[in-house]
């Protein structure tokens, strides 16, 4: 039988490596209907719980415009009723919304740092990028420059912000010193400059001190219709173009001059990758803060499903980020009974977790194992 | 014009201040395969990085299929040029086919899937570089030798006219290397490739490659077809190392053996033990496995005479024992049978081997004969089981008169040994 021309191994099954893989049509579809299940079901957590049934319904209801579930809360008053409509609606939806499309960008720019800098343990947050971002955005509360509140103007110096962290990375992994030890030192410095400059932003201005802080924790409360028509757009097409580059980021993986040798242009590549990636990091930073470790731990659980091409890994990693925010959102809201806790420290807690497992079973193996 | 060839046209390429390659100037045409020799460090790699634009040059040219490499994008250049290097990131995770696929890519359309063409085209190059069985195997799991073959298959998936290959036999052993040398230069050969291939093994370049070029600090050192510029003086040189210039008897082809000191074996190593004196009369090849032996047990052996090129005669000279040695088909010449009474005077014993004796070389024995020192042992090998006398009887006849005065008979080397052992006392 002659094999398939190009393509991949769509078909693969279980391969003699002893690793089963799912086609990538497959895991997409698996992904976004459970991510769409995932979304609807939280929308009845939070400091007031609803029944998963009725918040089922209220979604079928608002989406269809009432022809769907015409009696979206049976057996509820008719005031609360519009009250439960309100909070899955109006409340919790969009932020779950927010941590969907927050999540996408983190996990877009973990497998896109991970796949330039050929290195598995980067992350948008582990670089400093975040923390350059979150710093550029902060100096729009503390410095009062946007009066007016436009949605783009937070974003905007959100990415001045992580030009430089990324710059000085991409600077870093140019000159050959791109080990994962010089770049996570280099993103522990970073961080250490961007919290001492945070630190004094804060107590320049005390009053903006209060909501910062709690933004900078992960905040999706900020989240609105309108916001998210500006990062849904942007994180869809900064992903497109992820992909479209990933054939490349595959080749990188042979190192740079082999890639080079192919007719790849790395450090374009590289230059490129980086710029995108900050733009999609600082969207999610202007509008949600400060969230580590889901663009670290996206990409691995996307290469546990379905191998080692970046095109599969950048796609779904953005859909398993989502989904990785939104669980993460649900913890949020149930961890202190009636207190809602920002979402960046369950994402903290068990993304730090899973970074030692892979910084000590890296350790414990031969360099040549299996996958990362 | 785009003959496919790889030029170099005075090219200089330079690391700060160190001159990596100086003035070299070289041609790899179609169809041929030219070995990149030199010593570590002589600037191999890097003449074959220039070739595909990872090291900038300065001065001169290089040329791609006859047109100048800064030129073309690199994508082109892709196109025409394929290099595998010394070493490679693992890239544990790809199923094989998936890898060699990626050679595809200078040849893929932007936003278009791959043609069947490009299936095609990977499926030759497993074939070609011998990594059919592997196409279900995952990078991680191969050997070193399997690894070779599947980097080689990426590199001619890639279909370009010119493939360089740097040290590609680095880590193989002789039978790996030996099986992905015939498959490039078979490949060179029927499609027309222009192949450059760095090897630190100058026998190993003489027999696969059409051509040598030898590099000595970044300069071309020498240029041509192995039989024309193999030599000691080359080695010398280059590598500074001593050596023997050889011919392999089955293939033509010229050798070398590297010497690590120029001493004769023979020469009595001073202060130690005496060695007993052992002259052995042999020829055919009778005398192989017994002087082999005898220098092994550490006698000082002399031989003949022998005539030349007699595989005998072959084995003392590269063991550098002292021979008689005598025009092939002639008889032997009083001047040589006076060199043969002399070693028999100086030996403590004489070992007779096992060897037809006909009109030519029927002087041996007589000499034998003649020489009638006592105290000197005298082994003669068993006679036969075929027929080796003929001299109408003569040869039969002294071999009876020297048992008569107490010559032994031996039939194995072994025996020959216990019996020098036991009669030759050292001191």
């Amino acid at each position: 039988m002659a094999p398939k021309a190009g393509g991949g191994r769509a078909d693969a099954g279980p391969a003699p490596g002893g690793r089963r893989t799912l086609s990538l049509g497959a895991a997409v579809a698996l992904l976004v209907a459970g991510l769409v299940l995932l979304v609807v079901l939280s929308t009845s957590i939070g400091p007031e719980p609803l029944p998963w049934e009725a918040t089922l319904a209220i979604v079928l209801h608002q989406l269809s415009g009432g022809r769907l579930a015409p009696t979206p809360c049976p057996g509820v008053a008719a005031n609360q009723c519009t009250i439960w409509v309100e909070i899955v609606w109006d409340a919790r939806l969009p932020d779950l919304i927010l941590a969907v499309v927050v999540g996408a960008a983190l996990g877009l720019s973990g497998a896109g740092l991970q796949g330039v800098f050929r290195n598995p343990l980067a992350d948008p947050y582990l670089l400093g990028l975040s923390a350059g971002a979150a710093l550029g955005a902060s100096a729009v509360y503390t410095f009062g420059l946007d009066p007016a509140g436009r949605a783009f103007v937070l974003p905007a110096f959100a990415f001045v912000g992580g030009l430089v962290p990324g710059s000085i990375i991409y600077l870093a992994a140019r000159s050959g010193r791109s080990s994962p030890q010089t770049l996570l030192l280099t993103g522990v410095a970073l961080n250490a400059i961007a919290a001492a400059i945070l630190a004094t932003f804060l107590l320049y201005n005390p009053v903006a001190n209060l909501s910062v802080n709690f933004w900078l924790l992960g905040g999706l409360e900020y989240a609105s219709w309108s916001n998210e028509g500006l990062v849904i757009p942007l994180v869809l097409v900064i992903g497109l173009v992820l992909v479209l580059r990933a054939q490349e980021i595959n080749l990188l993986q042979l190192g740079p001059d082999v890639a080079q040798s192919l007719g790849s242009d790395p450090r374009r590549l590289t230059r490129q990758v980086v710029l995108l990636t900050t733009v999609v990091t600082a969207a999610a930073v202007a509008f949600a803060g400060i969230i580590g470790f889901v663009g670290l731990v996206s990409p691995h659980v996307v290469r546990r499903l379905v191998g080692v091409d970046y095109r599969r890994v950048i796609a779904l990693s953005a859909l398993v980020g989502g989904g990785f925010l939104v669980i993460a959102w649900d913890i949020a809201q149930v961890v202190i009974p009636s207190v809602v806790i920002p979402v960046g420290i369950p994402t903290a807690f068990f993304g730090a977790i899973f970074f030692l497992y892979l910084l000590y079973r890296r350790a414990g193996r031969t360099p040549r194992g299996g996958p990362v | 014009m785009n003959d496919g060839a790889l030029s170099f046209d005075r090219v200089t390429v330079r690391y700060g201040d160190r001159v990596a390659l100086r003035d070299v100037s070289m041609r790899a045409p179609p169809g041929e395969v030219v070995a990149l020799a030199g010593p570590n460090g002589s600037g191999k790699s890097t003449l074959l990085r220039a070739s595909v634009g990872l090291e900038p040059h300065e001065d001169g040219a290089i040329d791609l299929g006859g047109e100048r490499l800064q030129g073309l994008s690199l994508r082109a250049r892709a196109r025409r040029v394929a290099w595998m290097p010394q070493e490679e990131p693992p890239g544990d995770n790809l199923l094989v086919p998936d890898y060699v696929r990626y050679g595809r890519y200078p040849h893929l359309a932007a936003f278009v899937p791959p043609t069947p063409r490009d299936g095609v085209a990977v499926e030759n190059a497993l074939r070609l570089s011998g990594a059919d069985d592997l196409r279900d195997r995952y990078l991680w799991e191969l050997s070193g030798g399997e690894r070779q073959r599947v980097r080689f298959a990426r590199v001619l998936a890639q279909e370009a006219p010119i493939v360089l290959l740097d040290e590609p036999t680095a880590h193989l052993d002789i039978g790996h290397q030996l099986d992905l040398l015939e498959r490039v230069r078979s490949i060179a050969h029927e499609h027309r490739t222009a192949v450059v291939v760095a090897l630190h093994d100058l026998n190993l370049a003489a027999r696969f490659a059409d051509r040598i070029v030898v590099l000595h600090r970044g300069r071309v050192a020498a240029d041509g077809v192995p039989r024309a510029i193999l030599s000691p003086r080359l080695l010398s040189d280059v590598w500074g190392i001593a050596s023997e210039l050889r011919y392999d008897a089955q293939s033509r082809l010229p050798y070398l053996i590297p010497r690590i000191a120029d001493v004769p074996p023979t020469a009595p190593s001073p202060g130690g033990p005496v060695r007993p004196r052992v002259h052995v009369l042999a020829g055919g090849g009778s005398g192989v496995e017994l002087i082999r032996r005898l220098v092994d047990s550490d006698y000082s052996v002399s031989a003949g005479a022998l005539p030349l090129f007699d595989s005998d005669c072959a084995l003392t000279e590269e063991l550098r024992i002292p021979t008689a040695v005598e025009v092939p088909f002639a008889p032997i010449s009083a001047e040589t049978r006076s060199r043969v009474r002399a070693f028999l005077e100086e030996s403590e014993a004489v070992v007779v081997g096992a060897f037809p004796v006909g009109p030519t070389n029927l002087a041996n024995l007589e000499e034998l004969r003649g020489f009638a020192r006592p105290g000197t042992v005298l082994l003669l090998a068993q006679a036969g089981p075929g027929p080796w006398d003929f001299t109408g009887g003569r040869a039969t006849e002294i071999r009876s008169e020297l048992l008569r005065r107490g010559a032994t008979e031996i039939r194995t080397v072994d025996q020959v040994l216990a019996e020098l052992a036991s009669r030759l006392p050292r001191g």
